[in-house]
């Protein structure tokens, strides 16, 4: 029992030194407290979430109908494209690209309508003057989505052509609806003189009406190849007209002189019923939007989360996990060096204080420090930010005493293989640099290469954003990072107090 | 003054009663470098032990050695029983050490500093009248919510000297503890340790003040890793000038033909040494002084000399220490 009171005063010796020498500079706490919640917050106010505009020329040949359709389109393709000039000199453009003062220039393709018609795509080249990789592929991707743009609208034009054509298919049909309903209506007199020339004007009408509903025709076959079966069934209007010639062709016998007609008008009647259905289908495809269909699907996403989080709301947690990693790394590997340097250690090996004793007391300290800012902060961002806490604090808690235990372990074992302080500081920078880059902060892991993730698994960071993301934007709590990082405190521990152990022995 | 005892390196070790440090053919080797080479001498309970010598001589390593903070390279030692490399908590507990420098918390204050150190020795609520006594000692009771780096240089080596003396210590082990304190300061912090020697506690001192030889009760010194003697002061002395000293001063001027020359024929004067300080003094080095001065005057009677004054010189340790030195470099095998 007496043994287990000195440990614990032992242990305590550097539990008390360290909270003391800590609050001994106010100005660090505050820093460490204010700053990130400062960055968060200008970072929150500032953050502009809207894709970059690109000021843009386009080099086209002047007069050309192209350069028109760039004018007309240019302006009202999206608020990315920042319409600057059109100009035939490219040089010019080139050189303004340049100097800067301008993002982009779109080299319109000559002779476009000659290039597609022999069969191939007609390319608009985009210049960039970019040195940032994800800026150039920003480009890359801003040329397809307004090309695909520009697509649609031509194939819009098209579609817009195919429906007036049907328009005047649909005039051709009711003059061979009326021409039907007159042939009938003469066959039911026993007029056989006015049915063959109502016959005649009705197998006219067909004609036109087989050549103009064509254009529809191919048009519907292509929305319903593409989309499977739907409401217009171009094999129905196409077996419809069929009926309707097959029907006209039925009456060309029309007898002169028989007593009723009647078996004749019936046939009369029914390609004129067979002419409503033809007219009420291509009456449909006309009141489709045109824009509908060239483009006939569109997305719409639905997170399930309980709450959709801002962009400010998503970084707090990885921030305040950079945070509390880079100052548990910094104190820890500053610690011990500073004992080496100011010669304490001298003092550690003469006394009865072991490595176990020494670690623990520093460990408590930290992890005490580490807990009130990582306290101070969350509340600042939960309270005046308005990040979400979705999640049970006392997980919350847990996630943030892992992170603390993982990271001092890091912070420890830096200590005990440097030599001086500053080497200290780089190596404690070296880890923040890699956090930044490999723990998900910005970049996520599934775009990193497979060889490259266990550099990313080796820092605390990365297990604790998941993990506080998780708590506070989701609720919950995914317990294979948290095993994982505890697993990696008690590893890191383990190595740090073998080196200070070996440290503290004789020489 | 510290009493006088048998010098340990003469004294057959079986005469000692438990001696608290022993070390025997002691040697420390950085790559081909000696810091320490073979030293042997035991420490008994109850004693202070000087361990004097030039900076880098290697009193620090013997130190460290005796601390367990090194491993010797060669030679063994035993301190309170035990080899320094296998202590225990419990023997750890029973040293006291006070490294060179000081390494205490410069951000913390005196009173916290100390209360570290307490910690470090697993003190429990005693420690803070034992805090407060030492503060008090130390002449630091108003300093002790001062931040350490506030305080002088003296200051900081009284505060490192209490720390080692917080928990008590059977044995203490004190690398220059008086280095940077005032001669009254440093008087005082003698005095203690004679406190702490009749206490029964036995405590081994290096120093570069030659002078605070004098405080112990026996001195080992030290030159170029290797341990030249292990004296008490006045052994020290009078190995330095080969005997005890006389200061003879003669109201006649002297001459070599009669007064030198019969001087150095007589027995008790040690190889002849008779030296002229002066028109009229002499300095004589003699077996014994109590014995040498009666036979002096006895002579000068004979003589019909008068003798104007006549007592027996203790030279200052610095002075013992460069005679000691330089008898050393005489030797061909030191040299």
């Amino acid at each position: 029992m007496r043994s287990l009171i000195r440990l614990l005063i032992r242990t305590s010796a550097f539990f008390s030194k360290e909270i003391y020498e800590i609050l001994r500079q106010p100005r660090l706490i505050m820093t460490l407290v204010l700053g990130p919640f400062l960055i968060l917050l200008l970072f929150g106010i500032g953050y502009r979430n809207e894709a970059r505009a690109l000021r843009t020329v386009f080099v086209v040949e002047p007069g050309s109908a192209l350069e028109q359709k760039i004018k007309e389109y240019a302006s009202s393709l999206g608020p990315q494209l920042i319409y600057v000039d059109a100009t035939s000199d490219q040089e010019e453009a080139l050189r303004q690209l340049r100097r800067q003062s301008i993002d982009l220039v779109a080299v319109a393709p000559p002779d476009a309508y000659e290039t597609i018609r022999n069969s191939q795509q007609a390319v608009f080249t985009l210049y960039h003057n970019e040195v940032d990789p994800l800026q150039a592929d920003y480009i890359q991707y801003f040329g397809k989505i307004y090309i695909d743009e520009v697509n649609r609208r031509v194939l819009r034009s098209i579609t817009d052509e195919g429906q007036n054509e049907a328009m005047t298919t649909r005039e051709d049909l009711a003059a061979a609806r009326t021409s039907a309903s007159e042939m009938r209506a003469a066959l039911e007199r026993g007029d056989d003189t006015a049915a063959r020339e109502h016959q005649r004007q009705l197998e006219q009408s067909l004609d036109s009406l087989e050549l103009a509903v064509g254009t529809s025709i191919a048009v519907l076959d292509g929305v319903q190849q593409t989309l499977g079966d739907g409401e217009i069934d171009s094999e129905g209007l196409r077996s419809n007209l069929s009926r309707v010639r097959e029907g006209t062709t039925s009456l060309q016998e029309i007898e002169a002189g028989k007593n009723n007609y009647n078996s004749e008008a019936q046939r009369a009647g029914q390609v004129e019923q067979n002419l409503a259905t033809l007219d009420e289908q291509l009456g449909e495809f006309q009141q489709i939007e045109s824009s509908v269909l060239v483009s006939p699907f569109r997305s719409e996403s639905q997170g399930i989360a309980s709450v959709q989080p801002e962009l400010t709301h998503y970084f707090a947690p990885a921030v305040i996990v950079l945070l509390l990693q880079h100052l548990a790394i910094t104190f820890a590997a500053l610690s011990i060096v500073r004992e080496v340097q100011l010669g304490a250690m001298e003092l550690f090996r003469v006394s009865p204080i072991t490595a176990g004793e020494t670690l623990g007391g520093k460990y408590l300290s930290y992890i005490l420090f580490g807990g009130v800012i990582a306290t101070i902060l969350t509340g600042l961002v939960v309270l005046a930010l308005g990040v979400p806490m979705l999640g049970r604090w006392e997980l919350y808690a847990l996630a943030i005493f892992a992170l603390l235990f993982a990271a001092l372990g890091i912070g420890f074992v830096i200590s005990l293989i440097v030599d001086t302080d500053s080497q200290a500081v780089q190596y404690a920078m070296l880890v923040l640099l890699s956090s930044v880059f490999f723990s998900g902060f910005f970049l996520r892991l599934d775009t990193l290469q497979p060889y490259v993730l266990p550099v990313a698994w080796a820092l605390p960071a990365t297990y604790a954003i998941v993990l506080l993301q998780d708590i506070m934007l989701r609720g919950t709590l995914n317990p294979v990072p948290l095993t994982g990082l505890l697993a990696f405190g008690v590893g890191l521990y383990m190595v740090a107090w073998f080196l200070l152990r070996r440290r503290m022995a004789r020489e | 003054m510290a009493q006088a005892a048998p010098p340990l390196n003469t004294v057959p070790s079986t005469l000692l009663h438990g001696p608290i440090i022993q070390a025997e053919g002691l040697t420390k080797k950085f790559g081909e470098q000696f810091a320490v080479q073979d030293i042997t001498f035991q420490i008994p309970r109850g004693s202070i032990f000087g361990f004097i010598g030039p900076s880098g001589c290697g009193k620090t390593t013997t130190v460290r050695l005796l601390t367990g903070i090194y491993t010797p390279t060669g030679g063994d030692a035993l301190v309170l029983g035990h080899r320094p490399t296998t202590f225990t908590q419990s023997t750890r507990e029973q040293i006291g050490y006070m490294p060179q420098q000081f390494v205490l918390y410069p951000e913390l204050t005196v009173w916290e500093n100390l209360n570290f150190a307490a910690s470090l020795y697993g003190m429990g609520r005693e420690r803070k009248q034992r805090m407060t006594e030492l503060l008090a000692f130390m002449e630091l009771s108003e300093d002790k919510n001062k931040l350490v780096r506030q305080i002088s240089g003296g200051m900081q080596r009284r505060l490192s000297l209490a720390s080692t003396l917080l928990h008590d210590p059977e044995l203490l082990f004190l690398d220059e503890p008086t280095a940077g304190l005032d001669p009254v300061l440093r008087r005082k912090v003698w005095d203690h340790f004679n406190v702490l020697k009749a206490e029964g506690r036995t405590l081994f001192v290096t120093t570069q003040y030659v002078g605070e030889a004098a405080y112990c009760d026996y001195v080992g010194m030290m030159a170029e890793g290797r341990l030249l003697m292990v004296e008490t002061p006045e052994g020290l002395r009078r190995r330095a000038f080969g005997g005890e000293v006389i200061d003879l001063s003669l109201v006649e001027p002297i001459s070599y033909e009669h007064h030198i020359r019969p001087l150095a024929a007589l027995p008790f004067i040690q190889n002849q040494r008779v030296i002229r300080t002066g028109e009229k003094e002499l300095r004589l080095i003699v077996d014994e002084a109590s014995t040498a001065m009666p036979a002096l005057m006895e002579w000068s009677q004979t003589q019909n000399l008068t003798i104007e004054r006549m007592e027996e010189f203790l030279p200052p340790f610095d002075d013992v220490f460069v005679e000691i030195i330089k008898a050393v470099q005489k030797e061909p095998t030191r040299a």
